[in-house]
Formats: structure tokens, C-alpha cells, sequence
């Protein structure tokens, strides 16, 4: 914010650097958290899944930096957009391996809601890709939409986690999971929406929903380093079993 | 002779809570075992008595997921129902 009295310039090296120490601490808590469940059933599974998505975000926003600060190109489209995208199926698999041991009490019913919920909060960002009247290419145009789609299909399992796991100490990790997809949707709306108006810039006040959504996903992984880390009684415990 | 089929019970029933705790993760397994110990000051095998603290020791953890957790357990149980003392457990971890 402070950068921003200092020109689109200067915020746009303050934004970029931003992103690398807190994607960075994301992967770093990713990796905490799969060590310790160490591929341990299905949510060992499921955190390995998590520690892909850490990565390639990660590998996303340093190549973004790097095409922007170094190369002096436009990062939008690039090969970040690669990473970016690859994180997705990652989140997505990682929901399912970790709501997969509590399937039973997943009905239709809440999968139908869940996907309805999803599916209308696409409805602004298809408004947008189908009336615009911009000049950037159709690739750039059908590729910021996919971000919002993206979206949509992590936010229905995240939608079912917070029903699922109401009232318990897990339910943290997914409450910040949701609110952190709810600021991607915006934010990768809000991308869609300046980028077609060609008015988008590194720093635009849209990337602080970026920042903060990987800001809420670390916490949500530390919440769970915190509830499941080891303790000297489980050592007593197997002595006297 | 009683006590010997009492202990066989007890591990027996902490046995199917590792195993179903286990598919999970492990540390969710621990973290069990940590917080029955925190919560109640009850080792696993005790769990056999009390039931009702490994039910509330999961909802504290899962929530409303729980109960496919205690579903799991009951399933590990299956091939012991017929003991009475067994199928007792099985209906009072779910209450």
C-alpha cells in the first residue's frame, strides 16, 4: 500500500518481490505439514497433493517475476500461467483425498448445493469474457477466464469440507481455505475485468486478494501443523501398549 | 480367566480405533491418543469403558465428520459383534 505514493514503478518491484517470501513461507509450511503425515493415509496423500500446489504457485510467481523485472515482458499470458494453472487440479485432488475417508456423509444433496453455490459465482466473470469489446488476444481473453473457472471447481469441495468438519478443531484449515478461493475469485474476476479494460498493472489493488489468499492458506496449513504435531505422550502412550 | 478376555476386549477395541484412525493418517491417530490423554487422562485401551471420551475426543477434532469415523470403527468391530461386551461398546461409542 505504502509503495503505491511512489508510482506504478515502484510498486510494481514491491508487489513482485511480495510474492516470493510468502509463497515461499506457503511451500516451506506444505512441506511441515507432508513430513509429518509422511504419505500416512489418505491424508498423507492429500498433503503431498497440497505441497504440489504450494510449488507450482510458487515456481508461478517467481516466474511472473522474473519475466516482468528481469526480462521486461508482459508476464500475462506466459509460461507462468502454466504453473498457475497446474496448482489447480492439485488443490482439487488434494479435497478429495482428505474428504475421501468421510464420503459417506457426503449426499447429493450437499454436492448439488455446494456446485450450484460454485457455479454462481462464474456467472460475472462469463458476463465479462462474452461482452467485451477488448483488444488483447482471444488466447489471453479464454486463458483469464479459466482462472475463474478454476476457481469454481476448488471452491464446491471447500464449500462440502466446511459442512462436514462444522464445529471441529480441522474446520479452521477449511474456513481459511474458502475465504482464500473466495479472494481468488474475486481477485482473478477483478484480473479479468482490468485486464480486458487494459487498465491491470502489478500492484493494482486487486493483488493484495492474491497475496492474502495465499497469506490465509499458509495459516490454514500451520493451524494443522499445530493440531497435529507430535507430543511426548504418544511416546508414553507406546510403552505402555 | 474373565480378566484375560476383559484385556483381549481392550485391545481388541483399540486395535479397530487405531486401524480406522490410521487409514486417516497417523498423526491423526496421535493426536487422538494425545488429546485423551489431555482431555480425560485416559489411555486408548481405558477407551474400552469410556466410550464416550473417544466421541468426544473426535468431534472436538472432526466435528460433524465424526460419526464416519465411529462408522469405521463399528465396521473393524463387525467380526466381534456376536460378544456381548463388544456390541455394548459398539452402541454406547455411538450415543
Amino acid at each position: 500500500m505504502m509503495a503505491t505514493f511512489f508510482g506504478k514503478e515502484s510498486v510494481k518491484v514491491v508487489t513482485d518481490f511480495a510474492y516470493i517470501p510468502v509463497t515461499a513461507a506457503f511451500v516451506i509450511l506444505s512441506i511441515i505439514i507432508f513430513l509429518r503425515f509422511k504419505k500416512t493415509g489418505n491424508h498423507g496423500k492429500a498433503w503431498l497433493l497440497f505441497l504440489g500446489t504450494a510449488i507450482s504457485w510458487f515456481i508461478a510467481e517467481t516466474t511472473w517475476t522474473v519475466y516482468e523485472l528481469v526480462y521486461h515482458l508482459d508476464p500475462f499470458p506466459s509460461a507462468a500461467d502454466v504453473f498457475y494453472i497446474a496448482g489447480y487440479p492439485f488443490l482439487f485432488l488434494f479435497s478429495l483425498f482428505y474428504l475421501k475417508p468421510f464420503k459417506k456423509l457426503i449426499s447429493r444433496k450437499m454436492i448439488l448445493c455446494a456446485s450450484i453455490i460454485s457455479i454462481s459465482v462464474l456467472i460475472p466473470n462469463l458476463y465479462m469474457t462474452v461482452n467485451n469489446n477488448s483488444d488483447e488476444s482471444e488466447f489471453a481473453i479464454a486463458l483469464g477466464a479459466t482462472y475463474p473457472i478454476a476457481d469454481a471447481i476448488i471452491l464446491a469441495p471447500a464449500l462440502i469440507g466446511i459442512f462436514l468438519f462444522f464445529r471441529g478443531e480441522v474446520n479452521f484449515l477449511w474456513t481459511l481455505l474458502l475465504i482464500g478461493i473466495l479472494f481468488q475469485v474475486i481477485g482473478d474476476t477483478g484480473f479479468q475485468y482490468f485486464t480486458l479494460d487494459n487498465s491491470y498493472y502489478t500492484g493494482h489493488p486487486i493483488d493484495i486478494l492474491f497475496i492474502w489468499s495465499y497469506i490465509l492458506f499458509s495459516f490454514g496449513v500451520y493451524s494443522h501443523i499445530q493440531i497435529f504435531k507430535k507430543s511426548d505422550k504418544i511416546s508414553e502412550h507406546n510403552k505402555l501398549v | 480367566m474373565n480378566i484375560n478376555q476383559e484385556q483381549l476386549r481392550k485391545a481388541i477395541v483399540s486395535l479397530a480405533v487405531e486401524k480406522a484412525l490410521v487409514t486417516i493418517g497417523r498423526p491423526v491417530y496421535e493426536k487422538t491418543i494425545k488429546q485423551l490423554s489431555k482431555d480425560y487422562n485416559c489411555y486408548l485401551p481405558e477407551c474400552y469403558e469410556h466410550p464416550e471420551y473417544l466421541n468426544k475426543v473426535l468431534k472436538k477434532i472432526f466435528g460433524n465428520a465424526h460419526v464416519t469415523i465411529i462408522d469405521a470403527i463399528k465396521k473393524e468391530l463387525d467380526e466381534q459383534i456376536k460378544d456381548k461386551p463388544i456390541a455394548v461398546f459398539v452402541t454406547a461409542i455411538s450415543e
